[in-house]
C-alpha cells in the first residue's frame, strides 16, 4: 500500500511540473571584497543544475529567466543571492564571512553546513588519514573522533577492527556501526568461511583509503535516526572524492616502510628456566615436604644450567619479523563545467610483522558527474578493488602461531642441524603443539577478495525547491578461501591426514535502490525549510560453498584436485531483505532556531511476523545563540550553540536471517540426510531500540579561533537482541529473544584552536569521551556467558568474573585464594566479579605545526581504566606446574620475565608466587592475570616538506611533498603483555577483553612522496 | 522526455515486492517438517544425528564418563574436563551444562514422532516400525539422563529427572513445560514402560545401526540391573544372548580395528569419513584423553585386551578408536555387555555367588585368561565383575556408573557420597522454578 501511494503522489507533483525555457542571456563580474576579480566562483540559477564559474578575470555569462534567481557561491565568502528580472548585466562584490569557513558536513540523504546541524556528528578530513600505513580506513580514525571508541584487536594486516560508538548497546547482535559509502549502505561483516581462530577479515579494507575525502561520524539519534533500524551503533558516511571543474589534476603518492611490532616480550633464559625448575622441586621438599634431590628437573633432563653453550632460543624473535609496507597511488581529476571526473589506481602492499601474514590491495575508481541538460544530472560511483590477505592461525586454537609461542621452550632450537623443523614432542615444553615457526611458514591460508561498489545516480530539478535523486547501487563481493595444512605438520601427522586442504567460496550479491525528494525553500527573509522524503529497497543475496579434501602427495601440491580423498564438500545460502520508507524535515526560524524531525519505518525479513516493521522517529532543536542581538557583535564569542535531540533507533545485524522461525535442519545419519530441530520458534521476536537523548554545545571563540564542541548523551537500549536461556528440557539451551536493556551515558568533549598563526602555524586538537554502560534489565539475570565474564544487572558488558586471589602468603609463597562460596574447595563455583573491560575515559590529542614549507604533527591516543585478562600468563606464567600431573617434571613451557619477582624466601613480599610442581598457585581463570589495560600511545608523527613555488615552476609541477611517517612508536603502559589493544573475541562485547596469544600490532616508519602535474 | 524518466522511476517503486519474505534454503520451517512417511524417517534418522553429537555419543558422554571413574585422564586445555578428572564438578561446568539440552533434543524429536505419526495418512508409513524405535530412542536418552543427573542407584530417590513426554506445541519456546523432577523409580517405570511398547513394535528388526528390537531388549536388561530387577534382567540378557544370532568374536582385533559392525555388534551409532566422530580426535589428534596408570596396572598377566593400548607422544592410549579418520562407530550394545548383565543379575537373583562365574570365564577366556575358580563370597563375585567389565568395557562408558551402582564410587574413587551424581546445571535452575538442585550441591 506504502509503495503505491508514494508512487501515485510522485505523479501528481511530476505532472504540476511545467517544462522550463530559458530566455536571456545575463553577464557580469565577481569581485572580491578588495575589488580584485574572483576566478573560479560557483554561479547558479537557484532550484537548477544550470551554472557556469567564473573565469580567470571574474566574469560569466548565463541563460536565465526574468524570474530566476542567480546564486554566487564561494569558499570563505557569504552566498549571494540576486533575482534577475529584467537585468542583463549582473556584477557581484563578495563579502567575507567567518561563519563559511566552516565546513559542510553529509549527514544521511544529504548535507548541511555545520552551523545548521542540530545532532552530534563527528567529522575527519580525508586528508588526514589518507596516507596512514594501515590496510584500512577504520584503523586510521583511532583517536581522531569523540564518542568512537576503536581498538585492533590483532596485527593481522587487514584483520577487522572493532568500534563502538557511544558505549557496547548490544549483546550478540552487532555492536558495530553502519557503514554508508557514497550513500550507500555497506556490506561490512567478516564474509571468510576461512578458520583462522578468531582473526577476523574486514571487508572495509576493501576501500582505497586514499580515494575518502571525508568521514562523518553520525551519534545521536538525530542523526542516525534516518537509517531506522540499523542507526542504534552510530553510523559512519564514508565520501570519497568527486573531479572539480578545471584543468586535469594529477596526483601521485609513494610511500616506503618498515614495521616491527609494538612491544617484545621477555621471557627467561634457558639457565634461568632450568634454575626455576630445580627451584621448584626445592620449594616443594620445604612447603610439602616432598623429596626430590637436587638439580632434580635439570638432571632429569640432562641439562646443566651453568653450561655456556646451552641452547637458548628466543621463541619471538623466531616468529616476528622486520616487514616492508608499500602504498602507490594515482588519481586524475578535473573536468569541463558539465562533466566532472574523478579516477584513481591504488596499490598497497603489508608484510605482516609475524612470518605468514601480510596483505595486498589492488583497487581502481571512477566518480562521474555530468550534467545532462538543466534539469537533470546523472553520475556514476564505481570502484573495484583485488585484496588478497595471507593470515596463519592465531588467538586461541591449536596450531596458533602466537599461542604456540607462549611458552617456547628455550632449550627447543628452532630447526635441528639438518635443517629439519624442531618437534616439540622431543623436548620439555607441554603448551607447544606444533613448532610455530613451521605453522607460519608452512601452512597456507589465503583470502582473496574481489569487490565490485557501483552506484548510478540521477538527479532532477523539478522547481527551484524541489528535486528528486534516484540511485541504484550493487554491491558484490566474491571470495576466494584457500587453506593447507602441511604434510610435516603436527596437525597433519596426529591425524594420518597427510596434508589436509581447504576451498571455500563466499558470493555475495546485494542491491538497493534509494529514491528521494529534497524540498528547500525560504519563506520571507527568516523562515527556511528543507525537508526529504524517500523510499528504499535492498535485498542480498549470500552463497558459500566449501570442500575439504586430505592425503596430499607432497608439499608441493596444494591445490585440491592433487588430494586423493574429498572429506567433505556443501553448498549454502541465505538471504535477507529491507525495506524502508524515511522523510526528515529542518526548520530554521531566522538562522537563529533550528528544528530537525526525521524518521524510518524499516520492514526487515529477519523479525517474526508480528513485528516486522518498525518505526524509528527522532527531533532535535538547537538554539544559535551566538546569532542573537545580544551576542551578534561579541568579539569573543564567534559561535555560541546549544543543541537537543531525542530519538529512537533499532539495530538489526548479527543475527540470523531467520532467526524467528522454529526451523528443522538437515543433519547426516548414514549417508542419508536426516531431519534435526535445529531452532525454536520467536514469533515476537523484534529489533533491538535505542531510545537516545543528547544535549550537546558548540562554542567558538575569537573568530572561531578556538571551537568547543561538548555532548552528554543517555542512551537507553531496550529489547536486547540475545541468546535468552531457556529450560533445556526443550532440547535447546536458549532462543534468540528480545532479553533486556543497557544504558550507555557519556560525555564528550572535542577542543580545537589555532594557537599560533602567522608564519608559525600551531593547531591543537584534543578528544575525550566518559562512557558509562549498564546492564538495566535481563530475563534471566547472573548469567555466566563464558569461563571468564558474567552478564549481570547492575554491571557493565563484559564484566570479569573470575577466582580472586588475596595475594601471596610472605611466609610460604602460596597464593592465598578467596573461597568465595567457603566449601574449601577452590574451583570455578567461586569466581566473583573483579572487573571490567570499560574504560573510564579515552581520547585523543593531535598537533600540527608548520612553517613555511615545514609540517609536523603527531596524535596521541588513550584509554583510560579498562582491564584485560591477561590469559597468556596463565600459560607462561606456570612457574613449574605440569598438566600431566603433581610432581611430573613437564611444566607448560618457558616463563616470562616477572617469574624474576617470585616468591623465593620466607618474608618476601611479592605479587608473584613460588615455583612449584604442583597446581596449588595456578588457576586458569582467576585474577591473577587480570590487568590494568590503560595506554596512551604516540600514534602517528609525521614530518613532512612542500616544496617552494619557484622550485615548482621550474620542475613544472604544482604540488611536491616529502615526508617521513611513524605510526605506533610510542606506548606507555603498564600491561605486561604484547599491546593493551589487542582482545580476543573483540566483536563479542560480552566476552571481549581477553589477551591468549594475539598478534599484536606493529609500529612503521614510512618515508613518502607526493607528487601533483 | 521527462515523462518517461518519471514513469522509469514509478516503476522501481513498484520493484521489490517480495524482499520480506525469502524462504530458508537449508531448512524446513518446523510446522511442516513432519508430513508424510520421508519426512518421518528423516526426523527418525535424524534422532541418530543427534546421538552423534561430540558431547554425547560422539564421544564426550562416554569419554567424560571415564574420567570421573579410573579409567582416563585428562591432560589437555578444556577447564570442562579437568574438572570432571579432578570429581569436583561445579554446578557451572561446560559439559553438565550442553548434555542436558543434548540429550533432551533426542527425547523432543522421539516425543514428535510418538505423537504424531498416527496422524500422518501416507500408505508408505511403517507406523508401528517408526513408533516403535521413537520410544526405544526415548528410554535411551531418559536413561541416559538418569545415569549422570539423577539417583540411579536409590529406587525410593525423589532426585529423578523431569520427564517430557509430549511435543513442544508448535515448537514455540513460550510453550515450553515448567517441569518438576519426577522420582527415580516414575522414571525407571516411564523407561521400562516405553521400551515395552518399543519391544512390542519392533519385532524383528535387527538393524545393528539403529535401535533395533534386540538392542531394545539388551537396554531392558541394562536398565532392569541398574534398578535391581535381577530377574528380569536376567530373562532378556539370555533373550539376547541365546536367540538374537549375535556372536563373540574370536578375536578382539575384529571387534575394535575395524569401521564396521561385528559379529557381536548389537547396536553401534554409525561414524564414516563424511561423519564423523571425534574420538579420535580427542584421544589421537590432540593428546587430551589420556589412560589413567591404574587402569595398566589393573590387568592380569596375559589379559590380551592390555595389548589395546599404546604409547604416543609420552602418553598413554587406547588404540579403541584408531582410526585416523574418526569412523570406527560406538559400541553402545555390544555381546560381552549382555554376557556380562547375564552373569551379574544371574548372581543377585540367585544369591549365589558363583551363578555367574560360567558367564565371567566366557569373556575371560575369549581374552586368553583362565577361568575363574569357584566363587565364594558376594564381595569376592563384585570384584571379579568389576575386574572383568573394566576390562573389556573400558574407555566404552561404562566404569563410573558401575562403581556408582555396585556401591563401590566412594571406596574407589575416594568421592563424596553427593559426587556419585552429577550436579543440575546452573543455568536449568535459573530458567525453572520447579527444578530442584541435586543434594550437597549449591543451587547458584
Amino acid at each position: 500500500m506504502e509503495k503505491k501511494s508514494i508512487s501515485f503522489l510522485l505523479f501528481f507533483i511530476m505532472a504540476s511540473v511545467v517544462a522550463m525555457t530559458y530566455g536571456q542571456s545575463i553577464s557580469g563580474t565577481v569581485t572580491d571584497p578588495s575589488g580584485l576579480p574572483l576566478i573560479g566562483v560557483n554561479v547558479l540559477v537557484k532550484g537548477t543544475f544550470n551554472g557556469t564559474q567564473t573565469d580567470f578575470d571574474g566574469k560569466y555569462s548565463i541563460e536565465a529567466r526574468t524570474s530566476d534567481v542567480l546564486v554566487f557561491s564561494f569558499i570563505g565568502q557569504k552566498t549571494v543571492e540576486r533575482n534577475v528580472e529584467n537585468n542583463t548585466t549582473i556584477n557581484v562584490q563578495m563579502e567575507e564571512d567567518a561563519a563559511q569557513l566552516e565546513e559542510i558536513v553529509v549527514i544521511g540523504y544529504g548535507s548541511q553546513k555545520k552551523s545548521d546541524l542540530t545532532g552530534s556528528v563527528a567529522s575527519v578530513n580525508g586528508e588526514d588519514i589518507a596516507r596512514l600505513p594501515v590496510s584500512s580506513l577504520d584503523k586510521a580514525l583511532q583517536g581522531r573522533a569523540a564518542g568512537a571508541y576503536i581498538s585492533s584487536p590483532s596485527g593481522t594486516p587487514g584483520a577487522g577492527m572493532s568500534i563502538q560508538i557511544r558505549g557496547s548497546t548490544s549483546l550478540s547482535a552487532s555492536s558495530e556501526p553502519l557503514y554508508v559509502i557514497d550513500g550507500v549502505p555497506m556490506i561490512s561483516e567478516d564474509l571468510s568461511g576461512l578458520f583462522s581462530g578468531g582473526q577476523k577479515t574486514n571487508s572495509i579494507a576493501d576501500i582505497n583509503p586514499n580515494d575518502i575525502k571525508a568521514i562523518e561520524i553520525l551519534k545521536d539519534a538525530s542523526a542516525t535516526a534516518i537509517y531506522g533500524s540499523r542507526g542504534a551503533n552510530g553510523v559512519i558516511i564514508i565520501t570519497t572524492k568527486r573531479g572539480q571543474t578545471g584543468a586535469p589534476k594529477i596526483n601521485f603518492n609513494s610511500y616506503y616502510g618498515f614495521q616491527t611490532i609494538t612491544n617484545q616480550i621477555d621471557m627467561l633464559s634457558s639457565k634461568e628456566q632450568l634454575e626455576l625448575m630445580d627451584e621448584a622441586a626445592r620449594q616443594d621438599n620445604r612447603d610439602l615436604g616432598t623429596n626430590y634431590p637436587d638439580n632434580y628437573v635439570s638432571d632429569l633432563w640432562g641439562y646443566d644450567p651453568n653450561d655456556p653453550d646451552l641452547q637458548n632460543t628466543d621463541w619471538y624473535d623466531a616468529i616476528f619479523r622486520t616487514a616492508a609496507i608499500q602504498n602507490q597511488d594515482f588519481s586524475i581529476s578535473g573536468g569541463t563545467d558539465k562533466i566532472k571526473y574523478y579516477t584513481s589506481l591504488a596499490y598497497f602492499e603489508q608484510e605482516g610483522t609475524q612470518l605468514g601474514t601480510g596483505f595486498e590491495r589492488l583497487s581502481a575508481r571512477a566518480n562521474l558527474d555530468s550534467e545532462i541538460n538543466t534539469w537533470l544530472k546523472i553520475g556514476t560511483t564505481i570502484s573495484v578493488s583485488r585484496t588478497n590477505q595471507q593470515r596463519t592461525i592465531n588467538d586461541n586454537s591449536l596450531y596458533g602461531v602466537v599461542i604456540n609461542t607462549l611458552a617456547g621452550d628455550p632449550l627447543m632450537p628452532v630447526r635441528e642441524e639438518d635443517g629439519s623443523y624442531a618437534d616439540p614432542f622431543n623436548y620439555f615444553g607441554w603448551w607447544m603443539l606444533d613448532n610455530p615457526v613451521l605453522v607460519a611458514e608452512e601452512y597456507k591460508r589465503t583470502t582473496k577478495t574481489v569487490r565490485g561498489l557501483g552506484t548510478i545516480f540521477a538527479e532532477i530539478s523539478l522547481t527551484d525547491a524541489l528535486s528528486f535523486r534516484h540511485s541504484t547501487s550493487i554491491d558484490y563481493t566474491s571470495l576466494v578461501d584457500e587453506s593447507y595444512t602441511p604434510i610435516i605438520s603436527r596437525e597433519s601427522v596426529n591425524s594420518g591426514a597427510n596434508g589436509l586442504g581447504t576451498y571455500g567460496s563466499t558470493e555475495d550479491f546485494t542491491w538497493i535502490t534509494e529514491n528521494y525528494f529534497s524540498y528547500n525553500k525560504n519563506f520571507g527573509d527568516k523562515h527556511n525549510l528543507d525537508a526529504i522524503v524517500g523510499i528504499s529497497y535492498q535485498a542480498s543475496n549470500r552463497n558459500f560453498a566449501s570442500i575439504s579434501a586430505q592425503q596430499f602427495p607432497s608439499d608441493q601440491f596444494v591445490k585440491l584436485a592433487t588430494a586423493a580423498e574429498i572429506t567433505a564438500a556443501s553448498t549454502a545460502g541465505t538471504e535477507w531483505g529491507l525495506a524502508s520508507y524515511y522523510f526528515r524535515a529542518n526548520y530554521g526560524y531566522d538562522n537563529k532556531y533550528l528544528l530537525t524531525f526525521s524518521g524510518r519505518a524499516d520492514g526487515s525479513s529477519r523479525f517474526g511476523q508480528n513485528n516486522r516493521f518498525g518505526i524509528f522517529p527522532s527531533g532535535s532543536v538547537a538554539w544559535r545563540i551566538s546569532q542573537e542581538d545580544f551576542l551578534k557583535e561579541s568579539e569573543t564569542i564567534s559561535d555560541l550553540k546549544l543543541r537537543v535531540s531525542y530519538g529512537v533507533t533499532g539495530n538489526q545485524d548479527g543475527i540470523g536471517n531467520f532467526a524467528s522461525r522454529g526451523l528443522y535442519g538437515i543433519g547426516n545419519y548414514r549417508s542419508g540426510a536426516t531431519l534435526v530441530p535445529s531452532q525454536l520458534s520467536n514469533r515476537n521476536l523484534s529489533w533491538e531500540r535505542t531510545t537516545q537523548y543528547n544535549f550537546g554545545m558548540d562554542l567558538g571563540l575569537f573568530n572561531n579561533r578556538l571551537t568547543l564542541t561538548t555532548d552528554y548523551f543517555i542512551k537507553d537500549t531496550d529489547d536486547l537482541l540475545s541468546s535468552r536461556l531457556i529450560p533445556g528440557i526443550s532440547g535447546f539451551p536458549s532462543v534468540l529473544d528480545n532479553i533486556g536493556a543497557v544504558t550507555n551515558k557519556g560525555f564528550e568533549l572535542s577542543i580545537s584552536g589555532d594557537v599560533l598563526r602567522g608564519d608559525f602555524n600551531w593547531n591543537s586538537s584534543f578528544n575525550i569521551s566518559f562512557i558509562r554502560n549498564e546492564v538495566k534489565n535481563l530475563v534471566v539475570d547472573d548469567q555466566i556467558i563464558s569461563d571468564s565474564h558474567i552478564l549481570k544487572e547492575g554491571y557493565p558488558i563484559g564484566t570479569f568474573f573470575l577466582i580472586d586471589q588475596k595475594g601471596v602468603d610472605p611466609q610460604t609463597g602460596n597464593i592465598i585464594w578467596d573461597d568465595f562460596n567457603g566449601d574449601g574447595i577452590i574451583n570455578a563455583d567461586d569466581r566473583q566479579i573483579v572487573g571490567s573491560v570499560q574504560p573510564d575515559f579515552f581520547g585523543g590529542f593531535n598537533n600540527a605545526f608548520s612553517y613555511k614549507g615545514l609540517d609536523l604533527s603527531f596524535l596521541f591516543q588513550f584509554s583510560v581504566g579498562n582491564e584485560i585478562f591477561n590469559h597468556s600468563r596463565a600459560i607462561y606464567e606456570g612457574l613449574g606446574w605440569s598438566r600431566i600431573g603433581t610432581g611430573f617434571p613437564l611444566p607448560d613451557g618457558n616463563n616470562h620475565v616477572l617469574a624474576r619477582d617470585r616468591w623465593q624466601e620466607p618474608g618476601d613480599i611479592t605479587d608473584i608466587p613460588r615455583a612449584s610442581l604442583e597446581d596449588g598457585n595456578w588457576k586458569e581463570y582467576s585474577s591473577r592475570w587480570l590487568e590494568d589495560g590503560s595506554f596512551v600511545r604516540l600514534k602517528t608523527v609525521n614530518l613532512g616538506y612542500n616544496f617552494p613555488d619557484q622550485i615548482l615552476s621550474k620542475l613544472n609541477l604544482s604540488n611536491l611533498r616529502v615526508y617521513v611517517q611513524g605510526q605506533n612508536l610510542l606506548t606507555f603502559t603498564k600491561y605486561t603483555g604484547f599491546d593493551p589493544e589487542v582482545s580476543q573475541n573483540a566483536r563479542d562485547p560480552r566476552i571481549a577483553g581477553s589477551d591468549f596469544g594475539t598478534l599484536p600490532q606493529s609500529k612503521s616508519y614510512t618515508l613518502g612522496i607526493n607528487i601533483g602535474l | 522526455m521527462k515523462n518517461i524518466y518519471i514513469t522509469l522511476f514509478a516503476f522501481l517503486f513498484m520493484l521489490s515486492c517480495d524482499i520480506l519474505e525469502p524462504e530458508p534454503l537449508q531448512s524446513l520451517d518446523s510446522s511442516t517438517a513432519l508430513a508424510d512417511a520421508g519426512s518421518a524417517k528423516g526426523i527418525l534418522a535424524g534422532a541418530y544425528t543427534l546421538l552423534q553429537d561430540a558431547d554425547y555419543y560422539g564421544s564426550e558422554y562416554p569419554l567424560n564418563s571415564e574420567l570421573l571413574a579410573d579409567n582416563a585422564i585428562f591432560q589437555g586445555f578444556y577447564q570442562s574436563q579437568s574438572e570432571l578428572d579432578q570429581k569436583l564438578v561445579p554446578i557451572t561446568n561446560l559439559w553438565i551444562t550442553t548434555i542436558w539440552p543434548d540429550i533432551y533434543i533426542v527425547v523432543n524429536s522421539a516425543n514428535l514422532l510418538i505423537a504424531g505419526v498416527d496422524d500422518i495418512d501416507d500408505p508408505a508409513l511403517d507406523k508401528d516400525a517408526i513408533k516403535g524405535e521413537a520410544y526405544a530412542l526415548r528410554a535411551l536418552a531418559n536413561f541416559d539422563l538418569l545415569r549422570v543427573f539423577g539417583e540411579h542407584f536409590d529406587n525410593s530417590s525423589q532426585f529423578g529427572i523431569p520427564l517430557l513426554l509430549e511435543p513442544i506445541p508448535d515448537n514455540d519456546f513460550n510453550q515450553i513445560p515448567d517441569l518438576a523432577r519426577s522420582s527415580v523409580e516414575d522414571v525407571y517405570d516411564q523407561i521400562i514402560s516405553d521400551l515395552d511398547q518399543a519391544i512390542a513394535l519392533t519385532e524383528g528388526s535387527s538393524d545393528t545401526s539403529t535401535m533395533n528390537y534386540w538392542a531394545a531388549l539388551s537396554l531392558r536388561a541394562r536398565v532392569n540391573l541398574y534398578r535391581g530387577e535381577y530377574g528380569q534382567a536376567f530373562i532378556d540378557a539370555k533373550k539376547v544372548i541365546t536367540e538374537g544370532g549375535f556372536s563373540l568374536e574370536e578375536n578382539l582385533d575384529d571387534v575394535f580395528y575395524t569401521t564396521d559392525a561385528s559379529a557381536e555388534s548389537i547396536f553401534e551409532l554409525e561414524f564414516n569419513e563424511q561423519d564423523q566422530s571425534a574420538f579420535n580426535t580427542y584421544l589421537y589428534r590432540r593428546d587430551e584423553y589420556n589412560v589413567d596408570p591404574t587402569l595398566l596396572s589393573s590387568f592380569e598377566t596375559g589379559d590380551l585386551r592390555k595389548n589395546y593400548f599404546t604409547r604416543l607422544r609420552g602418553r598413554n592410549r587406547t588404540t579403541k578408536y584408531s582410526d585416523n579418520t574418526n569412523s570406527n562407530n560406538f559400541k553402545i550394545f555390544r555381546l560381552a555387555e549382555l554376557y556380562l548383565i547375564r552373569s551379574e543379575a544371574a548372581v543377585f537373583a540367585t544369591n549365589d555367588p558363583d551363578a555367574g562365574t560360567e558367564d565371567l570365564n566366557t569373556i575371560r577366556n575369549r581374552a586368553g585368561l583362565d577361568d575363574l575358580a569357584p566363587i565364594l563370597t558376594t564381595s569376592q563375585y563384585v570384584d571379579a565383575l568389576l575386574y572383568e567389565r573394566r576390562a573389556e568395557l573400558n574407555f566404552e562408558g561404562h566404569r563410573f556408573f558401575d562403581l556408582v551402582r555396585l556401591g563401590k564410587a566412594e571406596s574407589v574413587l575416594g568421592l563424596e557420597a553427593f559426587r556419585k551424581v552429577l550436579p543440575i546445571p546452573r543455568t536449568e535452575l535459573q530458567v525453572s522454578d520447579a527444578l530442584v538442585q541435586n543434594p550437597g550441591y549449591p543451587s547458584n
